[in-house]
């Protein structure tokens, strides 16, 4: 645990160092690429802590992120904006508007509240099953946002959230995911969780319970999701379903599997690569002049490059790049 | 403590194991031997949970124990180790172990096992690089650690040389002194069963054929005919 603490606190120094340097030479662009950087952070931390632990691909993580979105959105957003944008609203949800602080909690409590109830089938089900059953969980409830459009407005902006988030809020939020990440891993349920993954009979024949394990462990990544989109709704202010369905899946994804899902230190060095390798990307996508060289546009670069990564990554290191390490492990000796 | 009353499994048409009935008490060492394919390891299987019995009764300290599932019989004592190794290849060598330390009570006897087992400087290592011997080691110490009334080897010699599996042989004795835990060890090795097991059972063809202390077993005649009439032909045709 000590060993986990000191990778936490050396992650810890990097993602304050970039918030650092962002706040004080980065233009109003930067500071939108970054913070859009921590919020995705938070998704692959999210998304580490059950498919690195358990070992199943977990395809349903947008979902969660736009339900904690959109669940703290209706909450916090004036009723008197609500009364224009959402006038059908059902239950008296354009009636009433809360404090952030309680919005988010009830957006968390409302995401776990599901999360476990999808948790109870998902945990019960074979690797590639509920790899499936997770898809389906993606598209139904992009369903929802999209053709309720009484309550969430669909591909329509859900505007007039307030914007009480700022990139310091999004880096202490960051570092603390990374530490609930990290210390779930090294916890009782994470290790049995892992040894689940490794072989679930030995597992079984050690007395791991691995439905729960994997219920815990679905239930915290939901959480985690969540406040992921109360974080990327408080920033934005507006929302719409778009967001939360496949791009930003495959996007999330690649950063997981390029840094390596089995350690929080591959997640966070896998979302800092992709987040800021794109943006080169999709630089020269629009057809830049380099060194008086006029490029030719290349739209739907930045897509191949992320496919990719995935392609690559899976042919010639399938463990990414941090594999079994975690940071300390690379300092430290064992 | 244990007991198996008339239990049996079936796969489809093919018996596996059949009116199986015996007792194993507290710190009770007994052995379990058969030809291939008599039924050894389904039995484990059948006590450990993994599989569900298709006749008779398990019994734990007089509690029927045939609804409980494998993670819970592990729990409440009933501790096994693989004919194929299952440990965690991810983890350390201290995480395979406390895998099964977090079901169990902080036994003392774990921390001693670690340093019988020869797995003490080990600790730190990855399961994933350890030797096959240290493996076999470790994967008995992970069952210890489950704190369990019985423990069940399922050919724990297996592919150890002869001084590896004396000093294995050891370090079982010593478990038996040092705690209740009753051992259920089955094995080829007939040198190493006889010799560390004080009441042996012998399985053929699903059916429990003969039990009694080594020198009852090497003389019954349908375990001759069944199991070691076959070893002494080796033993004589290598000699």
């Amino acid at each position: 645990m000590t060993r986990g603490l000191y990778g936490v606190a050396l992650i810890s120094i990097v993602l304050i160092a970039i918030g650092v340097a962002t706040t004080y030479f980065g233009s109003r662009y930067h500071l939108r690429l970054v913070y859009g950087a921590y919020v995705n952070l938070l998704v692959v931390l999210g998304l580490q802590v059950f498919m690195g632990n358990a070992r199943i691909t977990n395809l349903s993580h947008s979902a969660f992120m736009g339900i904690g979105a959109y669940v703290a959105a209706i909450c916090v957003t004036p009723e008197t904006v609500k009364a224009i944008s959402l006038p059908q609203a059902p239950w008296g949800l354009n009636a009433f508007s809360l404090d952030p602080i309680s919005s988010a909690l009830i957006a968390i409590a409302i995401t776990a509240i599901i999360a476990a109830l999808i948790g109870l089938i998902i945990v019960r089900l074979t690797a590639i099953g509920a790899t499936i059953v997770s898809l389906a969980v993606l598209v139904i409830v992009h369903s929802v946002f999209l053709f309720r459009t009484d309550i969430f407005k669909g591909n329509q902006a859900f505007f007039g959230i307030p914007q009480v988030f700022s990139l310091t809020s999004i880096v202490i939020l960051s570092v603390a995911v990374v530490f609930i990440a990290r210390m779930f891993r090294e916890s009782k349920w994470g290790v049995q969780l892992r040894a689940s993954a490794d072989d679930e009979l030995g597992a079984q024949a050690s007395g791991v319970n691995i439905h729960q394990v994997r219920l815990i462990a679905w239930i915290l990544s939901g959480i985690l999701l969540s406040i992921a989109g109360i974080a990327y709704a408080f920033y934005l202010g507006t929302i719409s379903a778009r967001p939360f369905y496949f791009n930003h899946v495959f996007l999330t994804l690649a950063m997981l599997i390029l840094g390596g899902m089995r350690t929080v230190t591959g997640a966070v060095l896998g979302t800092l690569i992709i987040s800021f390798g794109l943006e080169s990307v999709r630089w020269i996508e629009t057809g830049p002049v380099v060194l008086g060289i006029d490029l030719p546009e290349v739209l739907g670069l930045s897509g191949v490059v992320l496919g990719a990564v995935i392609v690559l990554t899976m042919a010639f290191r399938p463990e990414g790049i941090m594999g079994d390490r975690e940071v300390e492990d690379l300092l430290l000796k064992p | 403590m244990l007991t198996l009353t008339g239990i049996g499994k079936s796969f489809g048409g093919v018996v596996a194991v059949h009116n199986v009935s015996l007792t194993i008490s507290a710190g009770e060492v007994c052995g379990l031997i058969g030809p291939n394919g008599a039924g050894k390891s389904t039995l484990v299987n059948l006590i450990s949970g993994v599989m569900s019995c298709s006749e008779g009764q398990i019994t734990l300290a007089n509690q029927s124990i045939n609804r409980v599932n494998a993670h819970n019989r592990a729990r409440i004592g009933i501790a096994r180790t693989f004919q194929n190794l299952r440990v965690f290849p991810s983890l350390s060598v201290a995480q395979n172990i406390d895998v099964a330390r977090y079901r169990g009570t902080q036994d003392p006897i774990v921390d001693a096992a670690i340093e019988v087992f020869d797995l003490k400087d080990k600790l730190s290592t990855p399961a994933s690089v350890l030797s096959y011997g240290h493996l076999r080691r470790l994967e008995i110490v992970r069952a210890l650690a489950l704190t369990p009334k019985v423990l069940m080897l399922d050919e724990p010699a297996a592919g150890m040389n002869e001084h590896e599996t004396q000093t294995l042989g050891q370090s079982l004795e010593w478990v038996s002194s040092e705690s209740d835990c009753a051992l259920l060890v089955i094995d080829h090795d007939l040198k190493f069963i006889m010799s560390l097991c004080k009441r042996i059972f012998v399985l053929n063809m699903g059916e429990l054929i003969a039990e009694g202390t080594p020198k009852e077993i090497t003389r019954n005649q349908m375990v001759v005919d069944a199991y070691l009439g076959e070893e002494h032909e080796k033993a004589a045709s290598t000699a």
